[in-house]
């Protein structure tokens, strides 16, 4: 267990210790694009980035970002103000929302399109719905429908966020992509597991097709499928930047973008920060998770 | 919950049986995002913004979003009328200018009170420019505004002086900006600068009920508010009284959610996306042009062979203005010739049809300048190979559209673009300082043209041109130090004159802000700087 914590924060340090560096690789800063215009003298820009601590080597500001968040302080943003904690405590919500929506959308059509994937009878078609949700981009298959249900039959609100309603087709087109993913490791799991010895002996005594599969095939099958769908959930939990874009909601990605853009470091890296960490956290569960589904598993990791 | 949602049931109980099931299920992780709001104002509209801006403090942030909906939220000292451009009273009801131009005499309007009920008065002036000057608060904008602005004194509570060190015309102008908008003293003092963008407190004719970032920001009529410049136009029962103003930072989103009726008006449409809705009846797109710099390339004259005037007049012989004006920007925007939109202050028309399309005179202009096409490859050539420029092109403004027609449209003349890419400001920054290219793309805005001193004087901050001129700089200094307009139109009129003349700039067209509302309100109206809806006068339709 220790070992597993350790891991976990390990892989945070590094994910956020290469954004960090990756960032400051970028020429230029947000001081000069924001003031870019303005009229402010070279001499108001140096004073502006000494004032927020840019013009120390990066070393330097490296540790004091490090040393800010292991206090749990992760800083200002650069171009307001506004502490990164509250930033991201702001848009969270909108983002565990949406991503929780489009992880039950993405279990219910990845669980069912993969079941009839992995299966002889319906593999075909299937297969082909996996493909397509999860080769055509969300920007398409949202425009095309914020068109259909929002500006043509008038269902559902092109955007925004807050009430259910306007949940429903971002995590749907989300989840969809999401779902095929799942569906496809799913139908992968069960395939392999299809001919197994063991899977002949269950019907051999006598169990019905429905029991086999709940107790014997799916639980062989399905630890792949978990660790997918832990990944995908990390994924949705960082925020969702052209889903959030398209559908002009608050949230994570969105705001990751926009830091991006104007080089908002604090942002950017807090929310790398909040993205790690709950990443490293949902694959810990999974992985927990796994090993009481599959005593292989638990036999392996302890 | 809001109409949105109980119109999702209306169509049929069995998606809704089914869609509230999956609300129960789901309704544990909705954030109650239904606060303030809730209580609906009869006359409510959606207003369509789109990017988001960094912070919604005018005093200490720089973009125009912001002042779409705080004009409103704030007077200012002086007004501009829409009709002429006149300065006119606002919160001072008289001032006067000191024959040496520095010192501002203000006296202010008695018997105004902020939206908190705190009475205004000389030393909540103070206040805003204590506020403001403060360099602790690092002000994006508003401090720049104040120019040469180095302090005030108050005269009585109800009159105010502002000192210069050097006579600055474009003070009053600044003044009339929501930038240097006056805000209760009482909520300054009582929130902190990243904080009071959240509690934000005026004395205009909207109070500012809610901001949440990301989602929407929220301003209701105020009902005490008796001291609106003459075109605020008294109320009638369909006037607007709450606006909801929304974020569409995805540019196709915004059409959709016009023609859906999310959204009642919008700014910032894409030109063909404006183009398909004037076909609508329902809809109405309102084109508003922004005064300013219009989007033109700036010639970097210290670097071959964009230093030699002749190669610079060749490249605007070259380029046509109206093709690049028809496809990419639908015809919404005019063609522009010189360096300042025509509905900026001082614009001359004497510079339209300079450098018409004419490549043969392009091609004329080039064997003057020495250039000759030995090698037969279609392009002149240049120190071993062929006659390169090199344009950095910005990410945004349709800039890399525009650029990818000038490189077509410069091989007919014999000259290889180089397109240089850079998609963030401060790419652009960094590029220019590196100092190796010929052209580069800009536009700002502002209805004063001493906004041309940052990029034509000598050694200014944005003289992107590296170009200097005695002469060039005597014009724009004199200008933006005298108050007298008759002699600022003759040194602008001589200003553009020269600017083109000695083809600095290759201007491509001016800024039109692109709106478009729905039937359900009637037109709205703008104010002089192109961005900023006179939301005072915005009524429903009563057809």
């Amino acid at each position: 267990m220790t070992a597993r914590i350790v891991r976990g924060m390990l892989s945070v340090w590094l994910a956020v210790s290469v954004c960090f560096f990756a960032l400051r690789v970028l020429p230029g800063d947000a001081i000069s694009a924001v003031l870019l215009g303005s009229g402010a003298s070279a001499q108001t820009l140096q004073e502006r980035r000494a004032a927020l601590g840019l013009n120390q080597p990066v070393l330097i500001q490296y540790g004091v970002f490090i040393g800010g968040v292991l206090r749990g302080d992760l800083g200002v943003s650069l171009l307001n103000g506004r502490p990164v904690s509250t930033i991201i405590a702001e848009n969270a919500p909108a983002t565990i929302s949406l991503g929780l929506g489009a992880l039950a959308v993405a279990v219910g059509v990845g669980g069912a399109v993969g079941t009839a994937a992995g299966s002889k009878r319906f593999a075909p078609p299937a297969e082909l719905l996996l493909g397509l949700a999860t080769s055509i981009p969300v920007y398409w298959t949202g425009t095309l429908a914020m068109y259909l249900f929002a500006d043509r039959l008038n269902w559902l609100p092109s955007g925004g966020a807050g009430s259910f309603a306007q949940l429903m087709m971002p995590a749907s087109i989300l989840g969809l992509q999401a779902g095929g993913a799942i569906g496809a490791v799913l139908a992968a799991g069960l395939r392999q597991t299809r001919d197994a010895d063991y899977l002949r002996t269950a019907h051999a005594k006598g169990l019905s097709g429905a029991a086999v599969w709940r107790r014997h095939h799916l639980p062989n099958a399905i630890a792949p499928t978990i660790s997918m769908i832990a990944l995908q959930t990390g994924f949705l939990m960082g925020g969702a930047v052209i889903t959030e874009t398209l559908f002009s909601r608050p949230g994570l990605g969105r705001t990751l973008l926009n830091a991006v853009i104007q080089q908002d470091y604090p942002v950017v890296q807090g929310i790398v920060v909040w993205s790690a960490a709950t990443y490293a956290l949902i694959n810990a569960g999974a992985d927990a998770l796994n090993g009481i589904i599959d005593p292989r598993i638990r036999h392996a990791v302890s | 919950m809001t109409q949105s949602f109980t119109t999702a049931f209306i169509p049929g109980s069995r998606r809704g049986f089914v869609m509230l099931c999956i609300l129960v299920l789901f309704s544990g992780c909705i954030p109650a995002q239904q606060s303030a709001s809730a209580v609906q104002a009869t006359n409510r509209i959606v207003y369509g913004l789109t990017f988001e801006p960094s912070g919604f403090d005018p005093h200490l942030n720089a973009s125009s979003e912001l002042g779409i909906p705080l004009r409103s939220v704030y007077d200012t000292l002086v007004y501009r009328d829409p009709a002429n451009g006149q300065f006119i009273p606002g919160l001072a009801s008289e001032w006067s200018v000191s024959p040496d131009g520095l010192v501002y005499t203000f006296q202010l309007r008695q018997g105004v009170m902020f939206h908190d009920g705190t009475a205004f008065n000389a030393q909540a002036v103070a206040a805003n420019l204590d506020r403001i000057t403060n360099p602790a608060n690092a002000s994006q904008k508003a401090i720049f505004m104040l120019g040469t602005y180095e302090r005030y004194e108050i005269i009585d509570d109800y009159a105010i002086r502002l000192i210069l060190s050097a006579p600055y015309s474009p003070l009053l102008d600044s003044l009339s900006q929501v930038y240097l908008g006056m805000a209760s003293p009482t909520a300054l003092a009582a929130f902190s600068n990243e904080r009071y963008q959240f509690h934000q407190v005026g004395t205009g004719p909207f109070q500012f009920v809610e901001y949440i970032p990301g989602d929407r920001l929220v301003i209701r009529r105020s009902p005490t508010y008796t001291w609106n410049p003459p075109f605020y136009q008294p109320t009638t029962t369909q006037s607007v009284d709450e606006i909801e103003f929304r974020f569409f930072s995805d540019p196709s989103s915004r059409s959709i959610a016009l023609e859906s009726g999310d959204a009642q008006i919008m700014g910032e449409l894409l030109p063909t996306d404006a183009r398909l809705l004037a076909g609508r009846d329902d809809l109405t797109v309102a084109p508003v042009s922004v005064p300013g710099q219009p989007l033109q390339f700036m010639f970097n004259t210290a670097q071959f062979p964009t230093n030699d005037l002749r190669v610079r007049q060749a490249l605007l012989f070259g380029t046509n203005r109206d093709v690049i004006v028809n496809t990419i920007f639908q015809r919404f925007s005019p063609v522009a010739w010189g360096p300042l939109a025509a509905s900026t202050l001082y614009y001359t028309d004497q510079v339209v049809g300079a450098y018409g399309y004419d490549p043969t005179q392009a091609r004329a202009l080039l064997e003057a300048a020495g250039f000759a096409d030995a090698d037969g490859n279609g392009f002149y050539d240049a120190s071993g190979g062929d006659l390169e420029v090199t344009l950095i092109v910005p990410g945004w403004g349709f800039v890399p559209e525009v650029a990818q027609l000038i490189q077509d449209q410069w091989r007919t003349i014999g000259v290889r673009a180089v397109l240089d890419s850079a998609p963030s400001r401060s790419l652009v920054v960094e590029r220019v300082n590196a100092g190796a290219y010929h052209l580069v793309a800009f536009y700002s805005f502002g209805l004063d043209p001493a906004l041309l001193n940052d990029y034509f004087v000598t050694g200014a901050v944005n003289n992107w041109m590296n170009y200097s001129n005695p002469d060039l700089d005597r014009l724009l200094i004199d200008a933006a130090a005298q108050t007298d307009p008759a002699a600022r139109a003759a040194s602008y009129n001589q200003a553009q004159r020269l600017i083109m003349a000695e083809a600095l700039i290759l201007p491509i067209r001016d800024y039109i802000n692109l709106n478009a509302y729905s039937r359900a309100v009637a037109a709205p109206s703008f104010d002089v700087y192109g961005w900023f809806p006179i939301l005072h006068n915005l009524a429903l339709s009563s057809g």
